[in-house]
């Protein structure tokens, strides 16, 4: 498939894509997180695209997903309406706070932070501690 | 332009057209609540002389509380008192385990939507040390052995009401997103059996379910504290006296009243303060900008590790949270036209496959599984993150950064010059 996008064109492999896009998006709305940490790489590294192009379409894609998986989810009964409205109104204002924060601290930091936390996190799950 | 405006209209109909077939606009089956379900207590088989009587101090708890329970029963006779909540939840299991008879795994769900939302048996003190021992066995426990071992299957009867549909799980059925075919309804001696399965599976530790807390006197009195915890469902609670098979007291009830900020999630079963999840919500949000990664990663197992619910609940209420931001990300970029309709929505093909197969497979898993694989997904995400950091990754990041922030800048200006 060819892509084209402010005048570059750009060659897709696509069955990789819809395939590895399948799979994150199984795993995805199986275990209730967004994709996109996983799509971003599958897209720039896999795809070989340039970021510019990336972020906006891996989002379209991912949203496919979300909705989806939120009707789904709806229809087996797993929602939960006064929860959603608890977290839904403290993820919205994360969503305003955090640009102000993120100006003042440097990305990198933040994302060694993530590593280590996320290391702590997932051997707690997998009960090697 | 216009073969991606079909495009995007085909996967759209497309979309709509599975969730309808899905049944996802149908309405939700309303809980049926078992108004009475102890109502053939009556039709005892013993004399009024040989049942037991039943008493408590108060009528009302304030997000649990401790009840003492008395009445008299035969003398020699041990007593167990069943309490369950007239309040119920879905329960389900998904059974993959080989068949010891047949070899075969089975691949059945058992779902219940009448699994009452709290069920204790509590046994006479004396059955102490064979309930220790049955903690000792770890996970793997038996809810059904540890009842026979305490002898406290005289008195189980509530959740062996509540009616189990099963499915029969297929490959193909996955795939297509289905729970697989309705078997016929099983007779009530399955019934029992299933439902202690469920029990087990829907509040997993033996603590919560089973007590040794009654003191029997020699004379046949007896007297034991019921614990009722915090964070459990409100409404009415029903105590009965049991001494033997069919010999029950009447059922005695009392009120479980939960205040704000405390609210009663009815669907995971659990009361909680509301305060806690927001703030816990609010903060992973803002990290999860931060960093670059939905908050979801580290909210989802937060989530089932802190409060007693259940990883279905979870993913499926977490899940809709980012819809608005995702939403309003899809439209800014689009002013700007930032987002290649064609590629996304190629790729968007595959999600939405993926999304409609993901959901089902959640309830087929149980909490440990659902950690545990979990717990592999954030050792990769940390791989992935870390790579970002490595300088290798950086310089090159670097130069995408400018290209991105380059071609951005032109984008919004032209977007305002058509404006």
């Amino acid at each position: 498939m060819i892509v084209e996008f402010w005048g570059h064109e750009f060659k897709v492999n696509t069955v990789f894509g819809v395939i590895g896009g399948f799979l994150i998006a199984v795993v995805s709305s199986m275990f209730g997180f967004g994709g996109g940490p996983f799509m971003t790489p599958l897209m720039a590294v896999g795809l070989g695209l340039p970021m510019y192009i990336v972020v906006g379409s891996s989002l379209l894609a991912i949203f496919f997903n979300t909705l989806m998986g939120t009707m789904r989810h709806y229809q087996f009964g797993n929602f939960d309406l006064t929860f959603f409205l608890i977290m839904f109104p403290a993820a919205i204002l994360g969503g305003f706070i955090a640009p102000q924060i993120a100006k003042r601290i440097s990305p990198i930091t933040v994302k060694r932070v993530a590593v280590v936390g996320l290391l702590i996190l997932a051997l707690n799950l997998l009960g090697l501690y | 332009m216009k073969r991606f405006w079909a495009s995007l209209l085909i996967a759209l109909s497309a979309t709509i057209f599975m969730m309808w077939q899905g049944g996802a606009f149908a309405e939700k089956a309303a809980d049926q609540v078992p108004a009475d379900v102890n109502k053939d207590q009556k039709t005892d088989t013993a004399t009024p002389a040989m049942m037991p009587t039943i008493a408590i101090d108060k009528t009302t708890l304030d997000n649990g509380g401790t009840i003492t329970v008395t009445g008299t029963a035969p003398a020699g006779k041990p007593v167990y008192l069943e309490v369950w909540s007239a309040d119920v939840v879905r329960a389900s299991r998904f059974d993959a385990d080989v068949d010891k008879e047949t070899g075969k795994r089975p691949y059945i769900l058992y779902m219940t939507e009448n699994m009452p939302a709290y069920y204790k048996i509590f046994a006479p003190k004396d059955k102490k040390e064979i309930l220790e021992g049955i903690k000792k066995e770890g996970k793997n426990w038996s809810y059904s052995k540890a009842l026979k071992d305490i002898g406290a299957d005289i008195s189980y009867s509530v959740p062996a009401k509540a009616k189990i549909d099963r499915y029969q799980a297929t490959l193909i059925g996955s795939i297509i997103g289905s729970r697989g075919d309705l078997l016929p309804q099983m007779d009530d001696k399955e019934n029992k059996k299933r439902s202690m399965q469920l029990v087990k599976a829907r509040f997993r530790s033996v603590d919560k379910v089973i007590g040794a807390d009654v003191d029997v006197n020699p004379d046949g009195t007896y007297k034991a504290s019921v614990k009722i915890r915090e964070g459990l469902a409100p409404g009415k609670y029903s105590i009965v006296a049991v001494v033997d098979k069919g010999v029950k007291s009447q059922p005695v009830t009392f009120e479980n009243n939960i205040h704000f900020p405390n609210i009663y999630l009815s669907n995971a079963g659990t009361s909680l303060n509301l305060v806690w999840p927001f703030l816990l919500t609010l903060a992973i949000s803002i990290f999860g900008v931060l960093m670059g990664a939905g908050g979801g990663f580290i909210l989802n197992p937060l989530l089932v590790s802190w409060w007693p619910l259940p990883h279905t609940v979870v993913a499926g209420t977490v899940m809709p949270t980012v819809l608005f931001s995702q939403g309003s990300g899809i439209y800014n970029y689009s002013k700007i036209k930032f987002i290649n309709w064609k590629l996304g929505i190629t790729i968007g093909m595959g999600m939405v496959v993926g999304g409609f197969i993901g959901p089902k497979l959640t309830e087929l898993i149980t909490l440990d599984q659902y950690k545990f694989v979990f717990g592999w997904i954030l050792i990769i995400l940390a791989a992935l993150m870390f790579w970002q950091t490595t300088p290798a990754y950086l310089s090159k990041n670097k130069k995408e950064q400018a290209i991105l922030k380059e071609f951005r800048k032109k984008a919004e200006e032209s977007a305002k010059a058509k404006g």
